[in-house]
């Protein structure tokens, strides 16, 4: 219980702390949203006009920072987040904004990230399993590369390969075609899964590499255990050696690492999504900061945080709860 | 890749000057004077525009960043003027107006027969509102008419709206008739956009313009005609596609697939990329500001303030070559006296630029120049530009000037800065160098009072408006003052006269012009603004020359 108790503590003071960088670090950056406004209509507006019109949306130039800082976190809390000060989405609630764009990077990048995961995993058993086979060979090294590939690159890549050379075979931009009415039809359906494969293929493509590499050596560690040279002694069959009894225990390292990977599904991948057009938070996030657009940049600032640290602390309990020594440390 | 300093939208300023001295336009005159076969309606349009954002579904025409996805396709002027035909007039929501002798007020006669989508008649009322609210929200007076250019009062009576200056408003004409779009009383008058006018939504824009929002997501919005709009038998495009682009990247594949017909973006290596796909394919990018090299001209920057370093600078760059090289040709050189040529060549004093030897580079000259001061190649002076990060033809074109200064002793050093720490050091007048191009306007009149005229500038430290190179020169201030209210003539030989100071004190150095960039796919559309029929400004972020674009194309599929 105390355990679980700090855990707590430090989950607030933390949230606590990212909060208030999350205020000052963005109003310390040059620039100010009047500024941002002013190059977005090109200078053709006196920035006064700019002002009188940014005021009416909220934006408090002269505030005091203190008091700025005091009203932002009790918003932060209550959920009175405001409307977006910059760029075309210029007075659009950042909670509709936001509810617009977290559906297509939960589903984009959090269905590419169980993939990726599910994928390595299993292919990291296997590997560890037939440690010097062909397989095992050959596999390591090439997601040793693979892993350290950048999302950019990948995604041009894969632009070119796909999209550009093989004529429009798949779509490269956009998370559906508008002409296609949303809705459940099979068209739409099959519209959106076109247009998310390339994105979810190079997010996978990227991430694989890690866990295959993890989970191959925690399996190797794990096959030299007394236990399951006992299980092989009983006569069990192979398939119930590995799963049940070496890839059991050698997964849990990688269950943790997931655990923080998941809070980060939720920044989505930026550059994946901007190499995409995918507009999905990642995106929201490059195109607020361009335009000094404080409300929305604190709420999605928050949102990032709050998902680290939420399953940072998922994590934590769950540790506590599988591995008693944690519990006993304490 | 980013370019959005070359989507140069000529909307102008609250604050700048008179287009055009007959003040009457004739009563009646149909709004597309030359005469024009009919089409039949149908067909789609789709627009490649990279905004860099998704679409907020909000189309309220005084909320500036939104904007320019209503004026024109929805809201609609009371008199269109065209930049590019020498302020060419086509009336629309007024038929004609009529300047009291002293400019200090102006009558519109309103059309009639002009009904709001809503099936609501349209009427002087509304114009008339238009304009006051703009008194009682001032965040919605974007372009200052009531607190700037001395706006008194607006009134309608009957089919008349007389709008009353404390001063000679003709300066103001381009804003007031041109810019702002005239909004529906019975809505704007109720409910939440009474309540707040500048932060309303606007999401189903009810107007008298060609188009109506049907549907609108973040990903596109799509506009259907009108079928109740005044001018009948148009729009002959019955549909407008204007998806979201993010990035310059897709917007470009799909003009360069066809997917697109209206492009409005720089497009790299556009022959290969664009050009060469199709033989529908098209470009027509004419030019309106100019790019230029701002010289700190205050005395704590005792380099950049001398007139023989600035001077040497302007004979050392080869324009030519910096358009064709840094710009890859799809922007024309400019030259020294600051007009932008050929767009308004009924301005540009040629004979003035000749004799004062800018009119092609002398290398041997600014060598001279620069050694008087007591730099050579071996003995460099050395100055930083600053520019902007991203604006990849802009660094081209530097690497191309640092190295044509180099011979005549001026060693040059390129800071990229980040958008806002560039403004920053821009407004303050922190730099030696700059790389920038004003907004501009109609006549070049705008944008060499933007860059020139005193008032626009401020101390070192301060923020200018656009003077940021700190000129001061109560001559040319003086020209500035006496155009408002100077006849047509007089209007082009103050012009004149600025550009003589342009060469003489070497304010700033001007070197290539910024276009608007434009290309277009005639498979199935027709009837393009073209450079022999420059009947509007042609991309699509121009706002409201974009409902002419929309008001003269048609489908042959559809014919």
């Amino acid at each position: 219980m105390r355990y679980l108790l700090r855990r707590l503590g430090f989950f607030v003071v933390t949230l606590w702390a990212a909060l208030t960088l999350n205020f000052f670090i963005p109003r310390m950056m040059p620039g100010n949203p009047v500024q941002a406004l002013r190059d977005r209509t090109h200078n053709k507006l006196s920035p006064a006009a700019l002002q009188e019109m940014l005021t009416s949306y909220g934006y408090k130039p002269n505030q005091n920072w203190f008091v700025a800082y005091l009203d932002y976190l009790g918003n932060m809390f209550t959920g009175r987040w405001g409307v977006s000060i910059g760029g075309s989405s210029l007075g659009e609630p950042v909670t509709k904004i936001i509810g617009q764009a977290l559906p297509w990077t939960l589903g984009l990048v959090g269905l590419a990230t169980v993939i990726g995961f599910v994928l390595g995993t299993l292919a990291g058993i296997v590997a560890g399993w037939r440690r010097g086979s062909r397989l095992d060979a050959i596999l390591p090294s090439v997601m040793v590369v693979t892993s350290a590939l950048p999302y950019f690159l990948v995604g041009l890549l894969l632009i070119l390969f796909f999209s550009i050379w093989i004529n429009g075979f798949l779509p490269s931009d956009f998370n559906y075609d508008p002409s296609i009415p949303p809705g459940f039809s099979t068209a739409f359906i099959g519209d959106v899964l076109s247009h998310g494969l390339l994105p979810a293929l190079t997010i996978v493509i990227t991430s694989v590499g890690g866990w295959v590499l993890t989970m191959r050596n925690n399996m190797i560690t794990t096959l030299a255990e007394d236990y399951v040279r006992m299980g092989r002694a009983k006569g069990l069959t192979n398939r119930r050696i590995m799963f049940n009894y070496a890839a059991r225990n050698a997964f849990l390292p990688n269950l943790s690492g997931f655990a923080m990977s998941v809070g980060f599904v939720i920044s989505g991948a930026i550059l994946v999504e901007y190499v995409f057009n995918y507009q999905g938070v990642g995106y929201l996030l490059y195109n607020s900061v361009q335009n000094t657009d404080y409300p929305l940049m604190q709420v999605l600032f928050m949102l990032f945080t709050v998902a680290v640290l939420v399953s940072v602390l998922l994590c934590d309990f769950a540790t506590a709860w599988l591995d008693p020594r944690a519990r006993a440390k304490g | 890749m980013r370019r959005s300093k070359t989507i140069v939208v000529l909307m102008a300023l609250g604050m700048l000057t008179a287009c055009q001295s007959n003040g009457k336009t004739t009563a009646n005159s149909s709004p597309n004077s030359t005469a024009e076969t009919t089409h039949k309606q149908g067909g789609t349009v789709t627009i490649s525009n990279e905004q860099g954002q998704t679409w907020p579904c909000q189309f309220n025409p005084f909320n500036p960043a939104v904007n320019l996805e209503s004026l024109g396709f929805v809201y609609e002027p009371l008199i269109y003027v065209n930049l590019l035909k020498n302020q060419a007039e086509t009336p629309m929501l007024a038929s004609s107006y009529q300047w009291s002798a002293d400019k200090k007020s102006i009558v519109f006669t309103i059309r009639d027969g002009v009904k709001w989508s809503d099936g609501q008649a349209f009427s002087a009322d509304d114009v008339a509102f238009t304009f006051n609210l703009m008194k009682q929200t001032p965040a919605t007076d974007l372009y200052a008419l009531w607190t700037g250019a001395g706006l008194q009062s607006v009134a309608a009576n009957g089919n008349q709206v007389t709008m009353t200056f404390s001063d000679s408003a003709q300066p103001y004409f381009f804003n007031f008739a041109n810019q702002i779009g005239i909004v529906p009383k019975h809505i704007f008058s109720t409910g939440d956009a009474a309540a707040h006018p500048d932060t309303w939504e606007d999401p189903n824009p009810v107007g008298t313009g060609p188009f109506k929002v049907d549907p609108c997501s973040p990903n596109n919005i799509q506009y259907t005609a009108n079928p109740t709009y005044w001018q009948a038998g148009k729009p002959y495009i019955q549909k407008v596609e204007y998806p979201a682009y993010l990035d310059n990247g897709p917007a470009n594949n799909d003009l360069a697939a066809g997917k697109a017909q209206w492009g409005s973006q720089f497009i790299p290596n556009i022959k290969a990329f664009y050009l060469n796909k199709s033989k529908d394919n098209n470009t027509w990018s004419p030019p309106v500001t100019n790019v230029n090299i701002f010289p700190n001209l205050d005395p704590s920057h005792p380099d950049t303030s001398k007139l023989a370093v600035r001077q040497a600078i302007a004979s050392a760059i080869d324009r030519n070559q910096i358009a064709l090289i840094g710009e890859g040709g799809q922007q024309p050189a400019a030259n020294q006296t600051g007009v932008v040529t050929p767009t308004f060549n009924k301005y540009f004093d040629g004979a003035a630029l000749s004799a004062a030897g800018y009119d092609k580079p002398n290398v041997d000259k600014a060598k001279q120049l620069m050694s008087g001061a007591g730099y050579s190649a071996s003995n460099p002076l050395k100055l930083t530009i600053i520019t902007i990060t991203g604006y990849t033809d802009w660094d081209a074109s530097l690497a191309l000037i640092k190295q044509e200064l180099q011979p005549i002793g001026i060693d040059l050093t390129i800071s990229d800065l980040a958008q806002q720490t560039y403004d920053d050091r821009l407004y303050n007048g922190d730099f030696d160098l700059a790389y920038y191009g004003e907004p501009g306007g109609p006549t070049p009149y705008y944008e060499l009072r933007q860059i020139l005229y005193s008032k626009n500038s401020a101390p070192i430290g301060q923020q200018a408006s656009f003077n940021y190179e700190r000129y001061k020169n109560p001559d040319v201030d003086k020209l500035f003052e006496q155009y408002a209210t100077a006849d047509d003539a007089t209007q082009v030989d103050i012009i004149k006269k600025v550009e003589a100071a342009m060469l003489k004190d070497i304010p700033i150095i001007p070197t290539t012009e910024s276009v608007d960039w434009f290309q277009y796919n005639t498979s199935d559309i027709q009837g393009w603004p073209t450079k022999d029929d420059p009947y509007c400004q042609p991309a699509a972020f121009n706002a409201p020359d974009a409902e002419q674009v929309l008001l003269h194309i048609w489908s042959k599929s559809a014919q």
